[in-house]
């Protein structure tokens, strides 16, 4: 199975050439390292380059998307593997406005604003979440068409949990 | 004497009152909610209570459940926190009717200053410096526009019961209007059960200034100088230091001398905060007093040396101040920074979630004021925050290179926290020179934004970690073949290998 991954918008393949124990050779894109790369407590790897120390800590996102933080940086990460690329052909170019509205974190549906069958225009709010005291508005992206609402107000939701799907 | 106290919060401030008491040798109690029988108040404390499911108002917010805990506990006070009944003048009262020493002011001081409008008034007859704005509430929207074509924009409106910057707007142009206070309005109603609002002058260039003070129940009363609260994000703080990096002693005094003023006229007992607006040739007025303990009482802690949770017990207790105020001198600087979970890079949303793995700071001159720890899921319910870092140094400089450093030695995995942010407001040179006001964040929105320069080496390195552990996750994932859990990495590969080649 080949492997890409995307940084920050970029798409690079990569491979592990060789690996024994913390000790690898990775190519991603066109260079190769040979680092030491070791996960030291759960979710925080240490990575040795040339002599260079660098510390990254992991926050998982789903299975394949990843936020590394290294000081002061953040950099998300994407792992692509034939499952994706398959989903992603799939949907075309059509990736900007999803076919439904979710959250990227659990909370409690506080508003509907919408209702099943109602045109709603691009940048207009449809669902109310709130977590942690924050309440935020969620909006379609263009004019769309609501199909089914999912949830009901009151509603404890998870992130990524499809709320509203459009026509 | 106290022997026993019934702290009606959770988080960080619960374990920091429990910290106090257990220092006095005062036994503390706990109360949780559904969500909170995993957090850390409750293995902290002597005895835990459960009193509700997780949504506050059916737990924390109800009195009935807590004092019915104090009661059957045998606690002979309650000691509130911040947020919560904290600020509640009915459940002071009720303490009070039921025998239980409440750790805060009465109910005359929270309603007199809970009600911002009274507040107005009272500090106006006390001789203490007030913004231009209304002094009765608004409920009707006609009265409102037009109060704000008197006054004159910019204004801000903000709900007669609020606080923590909820039902607040400010408006800036005509056609604003009457949107702003429809929204000040329906937030104040949602938060608070009431729909009054008032308002007020806005002040261009503003800090925000605050006075600690501590006033006992004989009529004494001291400050313990002021908090530079100005870092702020939509109204709530993020960064505290102390002393403020604009404070002179002239202008220190004068206000210590306001702030004790302000109290005095509401016969104030226990520890309160007086919160005034400066702008930048240090004009300042009474904002509003804050009638509990606050999220950045640390740093003053750590510059004039003094416990206040100890000291609200102390005042609780009925006994005369421990400190004069020419007893009390600021030592050195300390910062504050509030790390929350939530992206800062996307649009600061809360980032809830379990917290894998997490190392606190630790070295000369660091505090942490926490409550979460490694496996700890944080609940959707409850306020984004997971800690306070607190650094002091002998200058301000030291301060800032020790929070830097502190910064990043702050290791945490599986939830996203201000923390990066947080080391970018360190650097910014308008920080660093101590040249900032409210509108700091806002001023420096592309210098605070993630920085894209990482190195092209630190980028690859970063996204071969994410592969490395995704593979990983993937071969824990997979059940073992032939019951023998260990597979040799290189047979592992063997495999991949081959079924790349295909």
């Amino acid at each position: 199975m080949s492997y890409e991954v995307n940084i920050n918008g970029e798409d690079r393949k990569i491979e592990i050439l060789s690996r024994e124990g913390n000790r690898m050779k990775v190519q991603i894109g066109e260079k190769t390292y040979d680092l030491d790369l070791t996960e030291v407590e759960p979710g925080v790897y240490s990575a040795l380059h040339k002599g260079k120390n660098f510390n990254f800590e992991l926050v998982r996102r789903g299975s394949k998307k990843y936020v590394v933080d290294t000081i002061g940086k953040k950099l998300d990460v994407e792992i692509i593997d034939a499952e994706s690329r398959y989903v992603k052909s799939r949907k075309g170019g059509e990736a900007e406005d999803a076919a439904y509205i979710s959250t990227p974190m659990p909370g409690q549906v506080v508003k509907i604003l919408v209702e099943e069958g109602q045109e709603v225009k691009g940048g207009e709010t449809v669902i109310i979440v709130s977590a942690m005291k924050m309440e935020s508005e969620y909006k379609v992206v263009k004019d769309r068409v609501i199909k089914e609402i999912l949830v009901k107000e009151g509603d404890n939701i998870d992130g990524d949990q499809p709320l509203i799907t459009f026509e | 004497m106290i022997k026993k106290i019934l702290i009606a919060n959770r988080g960080e401030i619960a374990i920091r009152v429990m910290n106090s008491c257990r220092e006095m040798g005062i036994l503390s109690v706990a109360v949780y909610s559904g969500a909170d029988r995993n957090s850390l108040h409750v293995r902290y404390a002597d005895e835990a209570y459960y009193i509700g499911p997780a949504p506050s108002n059916q737990s924390y917010l109800d009195l009935e459940k807590i004092i019915e805990v104090a009661k059957k506990s045998g606690a002979d006070a309650i000691h509130p926190g911040y947020g919560f009944l904290s600020e509640n003048a009915g459940f002071s009262e009720r303490c009070k009717a039921e025998g239980i020493i409440f750790i805060g002011p009465d109910a005359y001081a929270i309603n007199t200053m809970g009600d911002k409008i009274t507040a107005r008034k009272t500090m106006l007859a006390a001789g203490v410096p007030v913004v231009p704005g209304t002094t009765e509430p608004i409920t009707d929207m006609d009265d409102a526009v037009k109060t704000i074509r008197e006054i004159g924009l910019p204004v801000m409106v903000k709900a007669s019961a609020g606080g923590g910057g909820k039902g607040m707007r400010l408006v800036e142009k005509e056609d604003e209007i009457i949107s702003s206070v429809k929204a000040a309005k329906s937030e104040a109603l949602a938060a608070f059960g009431n729909d009054a609002v008032y308002v007020e002058k806005y002040i261009n260039s503003p800090h925000h200034i605050e006075f600690q003070i501590l006033a006992d129940q004989h009529g004494n009363c001291i400050h313990l100088f002021e908090r530079e609260c100005s870092v702020q994000r939509r109204h709530q703080k993020v960064v505290e230091e102390t002393p403020s990096p604009i404070m002179t002693p002239e202008v220190r005094e004068d206000m210590g001398r306001h702030a004790v003023a302000a109290a005095k006229a509401v016969n104030y007992a226990g520890a309160g905060t007086i919160e005034f607006i400066a702008d930048d040739n240090l004009n300042y007025y009474f904002l509003e007093m804050n009638t509990r303990l606050q999220v950045e009482h640390p740093i003053t802690e750590q510059v004039v040396g003094v416990d206040l949770v100890r000291e609200q017990i102390n005042i609780a207790n009925g006994e005369e101040l421990h400190y004069r105020q020419e007893d009390l001198s600021q030592h050195g600087h300390a910062i504050e920074v509030r790390v929350y979970a939530e992206d800062t890079d996307n649009n600061f949303m809360p980032s809830p979630g379990k917290i894998n793995y997490i190392h606190f700071p630790l070295g000369a001159g660091v505090r942490h004021d926490s409550y979460v720890y490694s496996g700890y899921e944080i609940p959707i319910y409850y306020d984004p925050m997971i800690s306070k870092l607190v650094v002091w140094g002998n200058s301000r400089d030291e301060a800032i290179g020790r929070m830097k450093r502190a910064l990043q030695s702050y290791k945490i995995s599986g939830v996203k926290t201000s923390i990066p942010f947080l080391s970018r407001i360190m650097d910014v040179p308008d920080f660093k020179n101590g040249h900032y006001t409210t509108h700091f964040i806002q001023n420096h929105e592309e210098a605070l934004k993630s920085i894209d320069n990482a190195s092209e080496e630190c980028v690859d390195l970063a996204a071969i970690t994410a592969f490395v552990d995704f593979l990983k996750k993937q071969e824990q994932a997979k059940p073992a073949s032939n019951g023998h859990a260990d597979v040799s990495q290189w047979k592992a590969f063997g495999r991949k290998k081959a079924v790349t080649r295909l």
